[in-house]
């Protein structure tokens, strides 16, 4: 099938970091991406992406603040007319970096914590950074530039939902995300300590909807739901290689950031093709485009081309084939497998 | 939203428009498509106009008339205004 406009790239910049979350959903081996892409690969990243249409890029990771070149590759992108996004967890966003993130065009700047209160947050993190966070965020809300504050939600942290959403009132941001903890990487590796309880799921659906109508027009609240939880699958990626792409830290160019993960699957690389042409032509992303691949009981399900399936990740972590349908869905054959997990 | 509103686009919102003259609005985390009359109506926001002076400009524009502009204008804004991709000063 022919491709579609891609109008997202994640640029995941290094998947170094100076904490150790252990819901993180980086990949656990590394040595496969220690080879970083340079400056100079990375703004031809970036022109490129222009080029074919994409108008929007995400600077992550890993920590993103730990590249010395993040200032030029933001401006670069700023450039090239494509919207800036920052994710960081905040340890290194101090006012000199502030300022150049700034003076660089970045149009929103997301920043995570691991809980509320300092003490578990920094159990969760492995490290004292809580309050170094803490004024990264403060730092940040007081200039002119978008801010979100993001924090991942598991068993240990399900309960202080109330306190995260106090916190984000208090620092006066715009926007709140609270994000069930999504199973790969680490979070996979980790996922029977940090799977949440049903109850925990209730009563923080409970919260958000009463946060939602209270701080309507002065905050919103981006609920990402759990897929554990759930009859139906996400609507992973919108469609596999639909809209997304990201690069990781050594070039190679993923449908899904998690995609990595799938063995087997051969990904091309910008240090050898032009993103355009992996976008539209290679093997990886044309594996599971559209629904010419899904198998039943995707194959004529009515909901197709509403979750596309769900996530090929999680296929093949849960179900042992990337071609098969979400395990998370109620349908698929596999779902007793991914209900053992909380059940 | 009332008529004499000035808002603007919100932070971390930028109107985008493409060579074929359709135009995007780019937000945190996404992309929102948007049809002619949206796009000529936050192609207007400043700051400084108020609901009441752009919805005038687009009965104009569109050739429609005033109050139809004035409600669609306000409504259009105030859903924009709930998820913060518009703003008052
Ligand atoms: C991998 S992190 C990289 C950026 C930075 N190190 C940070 O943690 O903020 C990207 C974003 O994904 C979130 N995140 C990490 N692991 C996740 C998971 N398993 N499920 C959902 N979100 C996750 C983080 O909180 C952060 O907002
Ligand atoms: S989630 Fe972010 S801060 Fe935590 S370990 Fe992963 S990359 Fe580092
Ligand atoms: S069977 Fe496939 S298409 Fe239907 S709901 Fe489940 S994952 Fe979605």
């Amino acid at each position: 099938m022919t491709a579609p406009r891609a109008l997202s790239l994640l640029c995941e910049l290094t998947y170094r970091c100076n904490l150790a979350c252990p819901y993180c959903y980086n990949p656990l081996d590394l040595r496969r991406f220690r080879d970083e892409l340079t400056t100079a690969e990375w703004s031809r990243v970036l022109a490129e992406a222009a080029a074919m249409g994409v108008v929007q890029v995400h600077f992550s990771g890993g920590e993103p603040l730990l590249r010395t070149d993040l200032y030029e590759l933001i401006a670069a992108a700023h450039g090239a007319e494509l919207y800036a996004n920052l994710i960081t967890q905040g340890t290194f966003l101090d006012d000199a970096a502030a300022d150049r993130l700034l003076a660089a065009g970045l149009d929103h700047v997301q920043i995570s914590i691991q809980a509320p209160d300092e003490g578990l947050a920094d159990w969760i993190a492995g490290a004292r950074v809580h309050a170094r966070k803490l004024d990264a965020l403060r730092r940040i809300a007081g200039r002119n530039v978008a801010l979100t504050l993001n924090c991942v939600l598991h068993h240990d942290n399900h309960d202080s939902v109330d306190a995260v959403i106090a916190l984000a009132e208090r620092l006066g941001v715009g926007r709140l995300e609270l994000a069930n903890v999504q199973f790969y990487g680490w979070a996979f590796r980790n996922r029977s300590a940090l799977v949440p309880t049903r109850e925990q799921i209730r009563r923080t659906g409970a919260a958000v909807d009463a946060a939602r109508g209270r701080l309507r027009g002065r905050m919103e609240i981006v609920y990402v739901a759990s897929d554990y939880f759930s009859d139906f699958p996400k609507p992973c990626m919108n469609g596999w290689g639909s809209t997304f792409l990201t690069v990781a830290p050594n070039g190679d160019v993923l449908p899904c950031p998690a995609a990595s993960a799938i063995s087997g699957m051969r990904f091309d690389n910008v240090r050898e093709g032009s993103l355009a042409t992996i976008w539209a032509e290679s093997e990886a992303f044309q594996r599971y485009r559209g629904t010419g691949w899904m198998p039943e009981p995707c194959r004529s399900c009515a909901r197709r081309e509403i979750d596309w399936g769900g996530c090929r990740c999680q296929a093949f972590l849960v179900a042992g084939d990337a071609g098969l349908t979400d395990p998370a869905c109620s349908l698929s054959p596999h779902h007793a497998r991914l209900q053992a997990l909380h059940e | 939203m009332n008529a004499s509103e000035r808002p603007r686009l919100g932070r971390g919102v930028r109107l985008r428009r493409e060579g074929d003259g359709s135009a995007m609005l780019l937000v945190p985390e996404g992309a929102l498509m948007l049809n002619g009359t949206a796009a000529a109506t936050l192609e207007l926001l400043d700051g400084h106009r108020t609901v009441g002076d752009i919805a005038g400009a687009l009965a104009e524009r569109f050739d429609v008339d005033v109050e139809r502009a004035q409600r669609e204008t306000g409504e259009l804004l105030q859903r924009l205004a709930e998820r913060r991709f518009v703003e008052l000063p």
